[in-house]
């Protein structure tokens, strides 16, 4: 008992550490996942970041050329070359020209367009005078100094460190569409003119974000001669995004997206396919531009993680969910083994010390008996006769437990043989009674056969079945020694025949009930110590039976006693 | 709701047999006889007019546009097809769309370049710009697109404008037909900013064509897309009709045989334009400028004008024909490649005889004016119902269709009787159902078709 519990003892000491094991590896697997997360988060900033670099570049560049453009433009041409370009640069929504305090163009009413309308209402503040084109120069400049653009942005920052055609030229051709002078070769002749121009030029020149009706717009406008008139674009938002969306990278993890937003927290644009709601919030924003001002590069990622991290977690905890099982099944698979083993040890101790008792106990009552008689101090006629039949007796008790030894190994390894022959059970079991009925009662019990007369022929194996009744018998003798009857049952019932042994003695323990026809197996208690047995009876009784095609079963009656059914199903010879 | 089906079923049938009478006209008297120019007509809504009064007229320029001739190779197409793969594609409509892609593929020669972009949350080029020669490896590309995703409506124009731009140094007639059965939702979305977006590509000479599924679209931002890029609306209701219309679209497309049209309508000093109805135009001083982006084989263009005569006694006379307009039309003839022009010139005659003025009435100027006022009736509609107003939306087309009615019965004109019959439904409907989502596509859209009259007439 004491090794048994050591043995569970020393498992639980094992398992402790293991489970603690399991614990901080878990632990650690999480934080490794966040680091994970987290350089992953990095990586997609750091992208967002260059995608924001690369449109702020793009976006200067585009207006820079547009300014050059513009400042490029012949003074006499003006208007020509401006209606020019909104005509035919899908970069350019309207144009404007404003001279002393006045717009000349687009001319306000009917002459106008509706767009040109629009325009006109959208940029009234400007055009009516009551606030000044340079109201934002400084404004501008100083956040250009601040960001310090232009200068840092590393070269390979840009796009074209992305190896992807079409980003390149797509870039490419929004900027050339910038450089709208280029196209108007007429100018390039006349440019000896510009000289002249250089003495009273200004250069005065400025874009201006400006929203109307909560909406962005830009205004870009230039000054090139003092007290000369002031004229620009209004830019095409529109096409601008419509390029710049091309270039942004293709992101292929479901879980995480760039989005770029406008002031409004709109979507402008979203790479990567991961389903972004407005009760989502970003990890990272990241300005886009002063040039687009409170526009924001947005970096997304699912609460579950990416998918490419994602699984490497599932599979760490996987691994680790079978490792622990491994162990604890394991563990659970080697104690029991222990403990069966000892039990079987035990077992089989007890067996051959009770073996050894039930073979010495008829020996010694046969040598004494023997002796006795040997000495032939015995006259009484009637004694002689009684001690010779007690060593009969204990001769066919030592046969029997010498059979059923005998029988167990046979069973055991499925060598037993059986003869099947033709016979009437009830004869066969009224006799079995008549021989046995001296020593039941001997025992002072009363012998009851309710036996219904009805054909029981059966074939089957006599001696088997001989050695089976007997086993039961020499249970009920054993046990229910103080009761007062044994009584023999046999009947039909539908195609099977039932045989019945039941006596009234102190029965079986309901916890026992199940365990009885176990090999090896004594109820532990004080009726049976002062028994001697083998605990083989019931085992081989059953295994016959079963062997025979028939069944044995135990059911207890109450208030006390208990009954042991044999059902046999194939009695019909026929 | 079924008259309606019918008058849309009928329109699309009708499409499809002209179609076809086309090509066969094409081959015929026309060609032979060199009649490859644009023709432009100028009419008044009456020839004489009263005398001395002070006076508005309808001034109505029409183009007609010759068939393509058979003997020049049509010029090559550079199309772009912008298919919705979002969720709610799924099932009959992206089947019926793959089927119209593929029906729009074999409909294109060896000369033409095709492409076709997809979208949903993002945009994806399954089939980059390419001569249309890999017929059944485009068409197996098709067949795996799968439904599933939002609408990155803006993105996805974007994109298959990107893959027109491959080609367009060359001399295509460069076309983006664009899908859609919902609401965009990643991306600009307001109807002004996909109009800017067409204004924009229309000045590479690029139009969008934009085809609506179903009742959950914008109609609004379709609509716009595609009139400020000049290019066709249309609205279905199934899936079921989708090859239908790419065939006639791309008939359309096919067609075109005149591009960057603009029309200056020159008027007298003393006679004033007061508005131009359903197109966008600038009035300076005299002149009244007009422009459209392409014209299609055999197709008739029109514009109207309200231009108002001042009371006089010395120019107006009567007896006196003088000329009411000078019309100038230039535009890209695309087979020869080369700037043409075309004048129209409309005269009118005064008189103090009111009979003879009614007499001279040019029912289909009256006509055209009287359906386009309707149009810009049910635009209204529209607006007025967006506002909560049900009522004075209803009102509205109900005045509109009395309108039509009453100046139908004086002419005896089928047409307008048939749309006043028309509106006089729909207004019905909506006064005991409400304004419901078909009803304001079928409002918005033949509002469109009506004024930018891009279906081809009868």
């Amino acid at each position: 008992m004491k090794s048994r519990r050591s043995i569970i003892v020393f498992w639980a000491l094992f398992l402790m550490p293991t489970l603690i094991i399991a614990g901080l590896a878990l632990k650690l697997l999480s934080h490794e996942q966040e680091r994970i997360n987290q350089s992953a988060i990095k990586a997609l900033s750091q992208r967002a970041e260059t995608v924001s670099q690369t449109i702020h570049i793009t976006i200067e560049d585009v207006l820079e050329n547009l300014k050059q453009s513009l400042l490029a433009i012949e003074q006499d041409t003006l208007e020509t070359t401006l209606l020019i370009w909104e005509e035919t640069n899908p970069l350019v929504r309207n144009i404007f020209l404003y001279n002393n305090q006045t717009l000349k163009y687009p001319a306000r009413g009917m002459e106008s367009t509706l767009e040109e309308r629009r325009f006109i209402a959208r940029y009234e503040p400007l055009f009516s005078g009551r606030v000044k084109f340079d109201f934002n120069t400084a404004s501008i400049k100083e956040l250009q100094k601040l960001k310090g653009i232009g200068a840092v942005y590393p070269k390979t920052a840009r796009y074209d460190s992305i190896p992807e055609k079409q980003t390149k030229s797509s870039r490419q051709k929004l900027v050339a569409l910038s450089k709208v002078v280029q196209k108007a070769p007429d100018l390039k002749q006349e440019s000896s003119g510009l000289n002249k121009l250089k003495q009273n030029s200004t250069n005065k020149s400025g874009w201006i974000p400006w929203f109307s009706e909560n909406r962005l717009h830009i205004l870009g406008w230039v000054k090139k001669i003092e007290k000369g008139p002031i004229y620009g674009i209004e830019l095409e938002l529109m096409t601008l995004l419509s390029r710049l969306v091309l270039d942004f990278p293709e992101i292929s993890d479901p879980g995480a997206a760039l989005v770029l937003m406008d002031g409004n927290s709109n979507v402008i644009h979203q790479t990567g396919t991961m389903d972004v709601t407005p009760d989502k919030k970003p990890v990272k924003l990241i300005h886009v531009s002063n040039l687009l001002p409170h526009w924001y590069i947005g970096v997304f990622i699912d609460d579950k993680g990416f998918g490419t991290i994602k699984g490497f977690l599932y599979i760490s905890i996987l691994l680790l969910a079978i490792f622990i099982v491994a162990i604890i099944s394991g563990g659970i698979l080697l104690t029991r083994l222990t403990l069966t083993n000892m039990k079987d040890a035990r077992q089989k101790t007890s067996f051959v010390s009770s073996v050894s008792h039930e073979l010495k106990t008829p020996l010694t009552s046969i040598r004494m008996y023997a002796e006795l008689l040997l000495s032939k101090r015995v006259k009484n006629e009637e004694k002689i006769q009684t001690y010779l039949s007690t060593i009969v007796n204990e001769s066919s008790r030592l046969t029997r437990l010498i059979n059923n030894i005998l029988d167990f190994g046979k069973l055991e390894q499925g060598n037993k043989k059986y003869h099947l022959e033709n016979f009437e059970l009830d004869g066969f079991l009224e006799q079995i009674i008549k021989t046995h009925s001296i020593r039941i009662e001997n025992q002072g019990l009363e012998i009851k056969t309710l036996i219904k007369k009805r054909n029981y022929k059966i074939k089957t194996d006599k001696d088997a079945l001989e050695q089976v009744i007997l086993n039961l018998l020499d249970n009920a003798l054993k046990y229910a020694g103080q009761g007062r009857f044994i009584k023999f049952v046999l009947k039909k019932e539908n195609s099977s025949i039932i045989l019945k042994i039941c006596d009234d003695g102190p029965g079986i323990p309901k916890e026992q009930q199940s365990k009885i026809f176990e090999k090896f197996h004594r109820i532990d208690n004080s009726l049976t110590s002062q028994q001697p047995g083998s605990g083989l009876g019931l085992s081989i009784a059953q295994q016959i039976i079963k062997d025979l095609g028939g069944k044995l079963y135990f059911k207890p009656v109450s208030p006390n006693g208990s009954c042991f059914i044999i059902r046999i199903n194939n009695y019909d010879p026929s | 709701m079924t008259q309606l089906k019918q008058h849309y079923f009928s329109a699309i049938l009708s499409f499809l047999a002209i179609a076809t009478v086309f090509s066969l006209i094409t081959g015929t008297a026309w060609a032979k006889a060199g009649h490859n120019k644009v023709i432009c007509r100028v009419e008044t809504d009456r020839a004489i007019l009263p005398a001395g009064d002070s006076q508005t007229v309808i001034l109505k320029i029409t183009l007609d546009a010759p068939a393509a001739p058979v003997n020049i190779k049509r010029p090559a197409v550079n199309l772009s097809l912008v298919l919705d793969q979002s969720g709610s594609m799924n099932g009959t409509k992206i089947k019926k769309a793959k089927a119209a892609a593929i029906e729009a593929l074999t409909r294109l020669g060896l000369q033409d370049i095709f492409s076709v972009v997809v979208y949903d949350t993002n945009v994806h080029t399954i089939v980059p710009a390419q001569n249309a020669r890999n017929i059944q490896g485009i068409i197996n590309t098709i067949q795996q697109i799968r439904a599933g995703g939002s609408t990155a409506l803006f993105g996805g124009v974007s994109q298959g404008a990107a893959e027109i731009r491959k080609n367009l140094e060359s001399d295509f007639v460069n076309r983006i037909i664009l899908l859609s059965d919902g609401l965009a939702n990643v991306g600009p979305r307001m109807p002004s900013d996909l109009g800017r977006l067409g204004a924009a590509l229309i000045k590479e000479n690029i139009s969008v064509t934009t085809i609506g599924v179903g009742t959950d679209y914008n109609e609004d931002l379709m609509a716009q897309l595609a009139q400020k890029s000049d290019g066709n609306i249309y609205f279905v209701e199934s899936g079921v009709d989708l090859p239908r219309i790419f065939a006639a679209e791309l008939g359309d497309v096919l067609n075109v045989v005149a591009k960057k049209v603009k029309v200056t309508i020159t008027l007298p000093d003393n006679i004033q334009a007061v508005k131009i109805i359903g197109r966008e135009g600038r009035i300076r001083d005299n002149q009244v400028e007009l422009y459209m982006n392409q014209l299609y084989g055999n197709q008739e263009k029109y514009a109207l004008i309200e231009v108002n005569i001042p009371e006089s006694k010395s120019w107006s006379k009567p007896g006196t024909k003088i000329k009411i307009a000078h019309a100038d039309v230039i535009y890209d003839n695309p087979f020869t490649n080369t700037r043409e022009q075309s004048t129209g010139i409309s005269y009118a005659s005064f008189s103090k005889d009111s009979k003879k003025v009614a007499k001279s009435a040019n029912i289909d100027v009256v006509r055209e004016y009287q359906l386009n006022l309707n149009a810009l009736a049910k635009e209204k509609a529209i607006k007025l119902s967006d506002k909560g107003n049900k009522k004075e939306a209803v009102k509205e087309l109900k005045q509109s269709a009395a309108k039509l009615k009453k100046i139908g019965t004086l002419y005896e004109d089928k047409e307008m009787l048939e749309q006043a019959g028309e509106i006089e439904i729909q207004a019905d409907r909506i006064e005991s159902q409400g304004m419901s989502k078909k009803s304001r596509k079928l409002l918005r859209t033949e509002s469109y078709q009506m004024k930018n009259q891009q279906m081809i007439k009868k």
